[in-house]
């Protein structure tokens, strides 16, 4: 069975954060260890300037993917979601910066657990072309 | 994989990985203090391991491998 989407409002089931920050725009699980997000970058988006979306950004979005999947499990298991921390963000790599109107998909996947932290993989796309990629790790509040 | 290859596999990735020289890897060296591993970074140990090997290494067995001829031992009796 399909795992269930999230988009627009829905996301805020998922994560914290509220416009201006939100940098999530659609959620879906794969299974339990990968999925995928997207954020359609609007012209007044708060990280973009020149009409590109800038390097906090593409980070600020990888992280909110991490806390959507992190939130996702917690609204799987019926429980009120909690908080969550970025403990560590490593080897990551920007490329060419998405301009507005671009989509930014991304997909991560746990690499592993240990301790209550959960170390991420994740890599952002706009078509074909990588645009960031990078690991993060997510220390959830038990 | 016989127990030397998963010796020599394990140094290439712990090396890459932390940014030690394979040299400091001794057998009787804890893990821990040589990769300066704090709560945080474990779970990087934990991934490679999974990654290179196919094991995932529960956190009850994971407090028991305090050198590395623990990890050698234990990947020798688990690796897939």
């Amino acid at each position: 069975m399909a795992e269930k989407s999230f988009s627009g409002e829905e996301i805020k089931l998922l994560i914290p954060q509220r416009s201006p920050m939100m940098q999530v725009d659609f959620f879906q699980a794969e299974n339990d260890l990968e999925g995928n997000t997207s954020l359609t970058i609007a012209g007044d988006n708060l990280f973009c300037s020149g009409g590109l979306f800038r390097e906090p950004g593409l980070i600020e979005h990888i992280a909110q993917s991490a806390a959507a999947y992190a939130g996702y499990d917690t609204f799987r298991r019926g429980e009120a979601p909690k908080l969550g921390f970025i403990g560590e963000v490593k080897k990551m790599k920007i490329g060419n910066l998405p301009k507005v109107g671009d989509t930014v998909r991304t997909h991560y996947k746990v690499l592993g657990s240990a301790d209550g932290v959960t170390l991420l993989g994740a890599e952002s796309k706009v078509g074909d072309e990588v645009v960031a990629s990078g690991r993060m790790k997510i220390f959830i509040k038990q | 994989m016989t127990k030397q290859e998963i010796i020599a596999k394990v140094n290439a990735a712990l090396a890459e990985e932390f940014e030690v020289e394979e040299s400091v890897l001794a057998p009787e060296a804890n893990i821990k203090e040589t990769l300066e591993l704090d709560s945080l970074s474990l779970v990087d140990l934990v991934a490679l391991i999974e990654s290179n090997f196919g094991v995932k290494i529960a956190g009850s067995e994971l407090v028991k491998i305090q050198t590395f001829q623990a990890l050698y031992d234990y990947l020798e009796a688990n690796a897939k």
